[in-house]
């Protein structure tokens, strides 16, 4: 009955995840709410839209009752803008996540204030901060453009396999490059997420690189996507064990150095045993 | 949708979540931890598990009520019914299959102290003593019992080295911030400590993020 899958979420189970993330839908047909274990579900009516998981969205346009709105960030402009960033303003570092969304201040008018995840009628011990997929404006209609959110591969393969017509139709009157007909519209978001998908993957590689010397504490990830987790999970934290446990006598003596020198000097001899660690690293 | 929807909708003071949404943002959350990190963690306390085993206890309930009716547009609904109620058994019985395996593999690490105890269910509790018992009894009967009395303990401690093994509490984990918040990490070289930002993804040992985690301010991913 045990789980013998190993631990971190495999791919399956980060598709599972970002099925939960909503999304706009446009309903065809009239349909009553559905009373949910996750809530009831907005009552469709045509032509308003509507909010919906992302697993009753493609539900409903499996059955043709409904069309679904892509997000703002997965038109092909904005993904270029994105692929632009990634590659000539910063090499380096994954694009920024999605700001978090601002709102009215009903306490302080005409102040505006950051909308916490944090329930705050139930400020104190059962007040639980609301993150992705639950979020709610990652993928809508409504999110911004040119930022990708946490589950952005999963949920736009999602829409390409599933709506792909969708897209083709929301994107064909905006491009100004020219995608000609429909049908290329779906094709040349592909070609630019497949051209994303390649620049990150290439600066998941190099950030092992760091992990190399990982000599610090932390790494800091920021904006990384779910799938990319789930792909290098096994291979960074492995290393980040096996630097951890090759250097584990090192880090001792300098813990041991740093509490006898009440850390002041202690910096120096570190330096020492981390060279020392990295010779023997070569041996290896 | 009446007026006071309607009303709810564009009342900026309204920000109460739903508990249906909150149950699902725990359960979620805790699953992913529960498959992320490498100890067991102390099952939740406020009766989530129990409030949606009787939701969904109801909700099968209604399903059955419901295939009576032949009605196509009741039979959508069924549908989308029994697909929701899937994904929720689901990530129920993954969790469970999370915990259970932790628990199998260092099970009398988690019998040992009242204080790990206490992070079992009382099914699971049940399950590991009950397990273990018949586990030391089998072996007892297999070749234990041919070895000298002071040699048959399955958790001698002599010499300084404990027989019972136990999990990799440094090992490393991806945690993500739920809320601006500083946080330290001890690494091989240097300890480093930084801000965190609302969002951002940071690795580190898990014996440095465990306390951000069980304080809410960070999240496993």
């Amino acid at each position: 009955m045990a789980l013998p899958l190993p631990s971190g979420l495999t791919h399956a189970e980060v598709a599972f995840v970002a099925e939960m993330e909503l999304v706009t839908v446009v309903p065809r047909q009239r349909l009553e709410s559905i009373d949910l274990l996750g809530g009831k579900t907005p009552s469709l009516r045509p032509p308003h839209r509507t909010d919906l998981p992302l697993w009753l969205a493609l539900l409903l346009k499996k059955q043709r009752r409904a069309n679904i709105l892509p997000p703002a960030w997965l038109h092909p402009s904005s993904l270029a803008e994105i692929i632009r960033r990634e590659t000539r303003d910063d090499p380096d570092a994954f694009s920024p996540p999605p700001p978090i969304p601002s709102r009215a201040d009903p306490s302080r008018p005409g102040f505006a204030a950051r909308q916490q995840g944090l329930d705050s009628t139930q400020d104190g011990e059962d007040g639980i901060r609301i993150s992705a997929p639950f979020r709610g404006s990652a993928c809508t209609a409504d999110a911004p453009a040119g930022y990708l959110p946490y589950h952005w591969l999963e949920v736009a393969e999602a829409l390409l396999t599933h709506a792909g017509d969708d897209i083709a139709g929301a994107t064909a009157g905006g491009t100004t490059t020219g995608g000609g007909g429909t049908g290329s519209s779906a094709g040349e978001v592909r070609g630019l997420l497949r051209d994303l998908v390649e620049v990150r993957a290439a600066k998941m590689r190099s950030s092992t690189a760091r992990l190399e010397g990982f000599g610090g504490g932390l790494m800091s990830l920021r904006g990384v996507g779910a799938i990319e987790l789930a792909e290098s999970r096994g291979f960074v934290l492995g290393v980040v064990d096996g630097v951890r446990k090759v250097g584990a006598s090192a880090e001792a003596a300098r813990r041991e150095d740093e509490e006898e020198e009440g850390g002041g000097v202690g910096g120096g001899r570190g330096d020492g045993f981390g060279e020392e660690e990295s010779d023997e690293d070569m041996g290896i | 949708m009446d007026i006071d929807d309607i009303l709810r909708d564009v009342d900026p003071t309204f920000h109460a979540i739903p508990q249906e949404k909150r149950d699902l943002q725990a359960l979620t959350r805790a699953w992913i931890a529960e498959r992320s990190a490498p100890e067991l963690l102390p099952w939740p306390s406020n009766g989530l598990f129990e409030r949606i085993n009787g939701n969904i206890k109801q909700q099968i309930e209604k399903v059955e009520e419901m295939t009576g009716d032949m009605d196509p547009k009741t039979n959508f609904a069924l549908i989308v019914i029994q697909t929701e109620l899937e994904r929720y058994r689901y990530l129920v019985r993954s969790y469970l299959r999370a915990r259970l395996a932790k628990l199998d593999r260092h099970a009398l690490h988690y019998l040992s102290t009242d204080a790990l105890r206490a992070r079992l269910s009382e099914m699971e509790l049940a399950y590991a003593t009950r397990h273990q018992a018949l586990l030391h009894n089998h072996y007892l009967s297999s070749f234990l019992s041919s070895f000298p009395a002071g040699l048959q303990n399955l958790n001698d401690a002599a010499g300084g080295i404990s027989m019972i093994e136990t999990p990799d509490l440094e090992s490393a984990v991806f945690i993500r911030a739920l809320k601006d918040t500083p946080v330290e990490g001890r690494g091989v070289d240097t300890d480093e400590a930084a801000e965190m930002q609302e969002g951002d993804i940071v690795i580190l040992r898990w014996a440095d993020a465990k306390s951000l985690v069980e304080a809410g301010s960070a999240e496993l991913v």
